[in-house]
Order: C-alpha cells, then structure tokens, then sequence
C-alpha cells in the first residue's frame, strides 16, 4: 500500500519487463521506426503516444510477435521475440472478434488454441466474461453487443489466457467517450488486481495520462523515442476525481506540448 | 409487373405467378397459337405424365446424372476455391482457366466432351459438372479472400498455425460465399443438366423435351419444362436450407 500510494507499481508475482533494443522497421521505402529502445518494467502500465504515422502500433505488434523487426530485438521475460509467444495477450483496435461464435466461444479462443480442455476452457472463460461485467451476455453474438461491449469481449478473451503482458492497440479509440471512461476505470481495478505489465498505443492523451505510469512519446517517419514521461499521479485513480485535479491538466498540457512540436 | 418471385417469395411474387399464370391461361382459350396451350391443359398434362411414369423414369435419371455432376463439382470447387483463396500462387495458376470457363458458353464445349465420355449418362454428369464448378470455385476463393486481416493477426497472435487459421478463421468466414456459390451452382449444374441431355445424350427430361418438341406435343413440352423449374427451384431451396442451418449468425 505504502508502495503503490507513492506510485510506483506492485508487479504481480511472474510479471515480466520487456526490452526493446534498437527496433528497427521499414515498409518499402517507408521507414516506420528508427533504432527504438525502450524499456518496460515488470507490472508497469506503460503507454506509446505520438502522431499518426509514428510507428505505434507497429512497434506494438513486433513486440506482439506479428510483425518482424529489421533490426535489433526484443526480450519479453527471458524470451525473445521472434513470433506471438504464450505470455502475451493482445487486444485489438477493431476487437477482432469472430462473428460467427458467441461470446462464450470468442473468449474461449485463445484457450482453445493453446490446448486447454474444453472443461477447464467454459469455466475460465465464464468466470473473465464476469470478471469484464458481461454475466449473462455468453450465448449473444458480436453483432448483438455495442461497441463498448464488443471489446469487453477482445479484452476477457486476452485476460482469459492468464498473459503475463497484456498489449492494447488503441483499444477504447472507436468507443464512445462516456463508455469509455467506465472502461477504462473497469480496466484499472482489473489491472490493479494483478499487475500484469501492459503496453497500451493510444492517440488520447488524457487516456495515456490517466492510465500509465509512463508514456512513451515517439516522433514520426521514421518513429523515434522522442521523449519519455513519468506519470506521478496517485493508484488507485479509478473511480476518483484524478482528470479533475490540476496535477492531471498540467500532465497533459506538458504532453500536448511535447505532441504539438512533433505534429 | 415489376416484382419478381425468386427464392423470398412475398405477396408480389406471388401475385406476379398468379398474374401470369391468369394470363397464360387466358391467351390458351383465345388459341393465339398452337404453341400456347391454356395452362389448365399443361396441368392436366403434367399430371397424366406424372401418373403413367414418364416424369418419374425421366426425372430420375435426369437427378442421378445431376447428383454424379453436382456432388464433385461442389466439393472439388470448394476445395480449389479454398486453396486459390490462401494461396497467390494456387490463384495465378488456376485464375486464368477459372475465369475463361467460367464465361466460356459451355455448350461450345459439347464436342469436346462427347469426345472425352462418348455419349452414355456420365458425359451428362461431366456437363452438369463443367456448368457448376465454375461458380463455386470464383465464390469460394472471394469468400477465403475477403477474410479480416485483424481476425487472422488476432489468431496468430495466440499461437495459430497454417491449419488452425485454415479451419477457424477463413473457413468459417469464407462459408457464407461458399454456400452462395453452392446456391448458384446447383441452379447451373440443372442448366448443365438439360443441356447435355437435350444436346448430347438423349436420355433424362431433356431427352423428354426433344422427343416432345419435335413431335409437336406442346402440352407435354410445357409439362416437362414446368418440371425442370420444379427440379431447379427444389435444388436452390435444399442448398438454402442448408445455409439457414450453418450460418446462423448472420
């Protein structure tokens, strides 16, 4: 407790840190990112910010496995990365998730494809659809959920796996503002249950404030670590009246200052 | 008569054959022409012909040959629709073919297969064959290719291979357009049905069709074609129920 009121996180037992050592990646004659080095801490809620183009998402998916780097490595754990490893779950701008199954089933994916008994996978997969606040919704389709309800189904169907790291690309960006921010709450009191480490792109800066403990500014084509940003606010800030304090409008006036000279 | 009747048959496309059929009916007794024979007459007709065994002898080879033909071709298309959709290469090879037969006028084709099957039943399944695979294929393959890129990221960043992706993610995706082509092909497999009776074989309701129109037994031709519509509608609704029971969440 002492601990987490100075802000500095309680890594869950078996969290990991990630090291990302000089990441390089062209598409074409594109080049996306540019010898990136950055580091996250085990259990840290660490967020990458900067203008469209900068490479954010594409960093996230090297770090994901999706997408090989050109050059340089990244170490998950004592892994490296050279595809989509068990301790990373990812979740998706556009909530990936397949039509054609139910709640139950989309979330039972990631189980069902590492191998999980299908007992084993109704229960873990019922007790995270709880845990997101969707009780009761298993036998619906995607088509049948908003979009705030769609992605509770992206982010338990990541959580339902136990990663160790959980990477978000923009997951809140095509949900509305007011569902959004229960969200967001919603997904610190989980995060704060058990420090996974999370690596979150995100475009909001009040979101990357709000939720980080430091945000990674990176600079466009090709993408840089432009400069990084400790976040000194208080946990727990869910549910409280942080966005209303004048520590929280100086953060992100000093991170929009930082973005407005990159634009 | 604007609205049509096709597989949603709503109060217009009933109407719209009622309409036709009042109308048929009427320009029958007004004897515009022998080969307008009032629809009361065909009905009488097709009943006769129904009851003393012709429709069910010619109709019945007819569907045998229709099942040998439509059977490969769904399942061999589907599963080169599936193989052109994942793979660029499987595409470039099999792309060129697949479009030209495809709008190709099969009956030109005809002497080829006669000579390839001689005339007995199977050169009649090898028709229904050649008019249904097509259109399985080009669906298959636009169905696997229309896939989510993110759907396919979201499982391969769970650990998916090649045969996972194969079975859960594009399958799946693809069975809506599969079951589409499924629909169209069935509708072409009774167009190659009749065509290669009619112009090949002599056996089956196309056979019925010559016999009749060259002996200028208008009612009997009119019964035997209403059959064919009967046997085309049929097939259409069999794959459709097909599709209602696996794609239920669209």
């Amino acid at each position: 407790m002492v601990a987490r009121e100075a802000g500095v996180p309680v890594p869950a037992a078996g969290a990991v840190s990630i090291a990302i050592d000089g990441v390089s990646k062209a598409f074409g004659s594109v080049q996306a990112l540019a010898d990136v080095d950055v580091r996250v801490r085990a259990g840290e809620f660490l967020s990458l910010i900067g203008p469209s183009g900068c490479g954010k998402t594409t960093l996230l998916k090297i770090v994901a496995g999706l997408v090989p780097a050109d050059r340089g490595r990244v170490t998950v754990g004592d892994r490296t990365v050279t595809g989509p490893g068990p301790e990373c779950s990812v979740v998706f701008q556009d909530f990936a998730l397949l039509p054609w199954s139910t709640v139950q089933k989309n979330v039972e994916f990631g189980l069902l494809l590492r191998g999980v008994s299908p007992g084993e996978r109704a229960e873990r997969a019922q007790r995270t659809i709880a845990k997101v606040g969707l009780a009761g919704f298993e036998r619906a389709y995607p088509a049948q959920l908003s979009g705030g309800m769609q992605q509770r189904v992206g982010l338990a169907r990541a959580l339902a796996v136990s990663p160790r790291v959980l990477l978000m690309d923009e997951p809140f960006a095509s949900i509305d503002e007011q569902t959004r921010r229960v969200f967001q709450d919603d997904l610190l009191s989980l995060w704060s249950e058990e420090r996974k480490t999370v690596v979150l792109v995100t475009h909001s800066m009040e979101e990357a404030i709000y939720l980080s403990d430091r945000v990674v500014v990176l600079s466009p084509r090709p993408g840089r670590v432009h400069q990084v940003l400790e976040v000194p606010l208080p946990r727990p800030r869910e549910g409280g009246d942080v966005r209303a304090t004048a520590e929280f409008a100086r953060l992100v006036d000093g991170l929009w200052k930082i973005l407005r000279k990159l634009q | 008569m604007s609205e049509r009747a096709d597989a949603d048959f709503g109060r217009a496309g009933v109407a719209a054959i009622l309409g036709l059929a009042v109308a048929w009916e009427l320009l029958g007794w007004l004897d515009v022409s022998m080969f307008v024979p009032p629809l009361s007459g065909v009905a009488v007709t097709w009943w006769k012909l129904l009851g003393d065994g012709t429709l069910a002898k010619a109709a019945s080879s007819s569907l045998v040959s229709l099942v040998k033909g439509f059977v490969p071709a769904a399942g061999l298309g589907v599963l080169l629709g599936l193989a052109m959709g994942r793979f660029r290469t499987v595409r470039q090879v099999f792309d060129p073919w697949v479009n030209a037969l495809m709008s190709a006028p099969l009956s030109a084709l005809v002497p080829v297969l006669i000579a390839l099957f001689g005339v007995r039943d199977t050169v009649v399944a090898a028709t229904v064959f050649m008019f249904s695979f097509f259109v399985v294929v080009v669906n298959t393959t636009a169905g696997v290719r229309a896939t989510d890129r993110s759907l396919v990221e979201m499982a391969r960043a769970f650990g998916a291979g090649e045969a996972t992706l194969f079975g859960r993610i594009y399958l799946p995706h693809a069975l809506p357009a599969v079951l589409l082509g499924l629909r169209l092909g069935v509708v072409q497999a009774v167009k190659g049905m009749v065509v290669g009776e009619m112009l090949i074989s002599l056996v089956g309701l196309g056979e019925r069709l010559i016999y009749y129109g060259n002996t200028f037994l208008i009612t009997e031709l009119y019964a035997v074609i209403l059959s064919v519509l009967v046997v085309a509608l049929l097939a259409a609704q069999a794959v459709q129920a097909c599709d209602r029971a696996l794609v239920r969440w669209k």
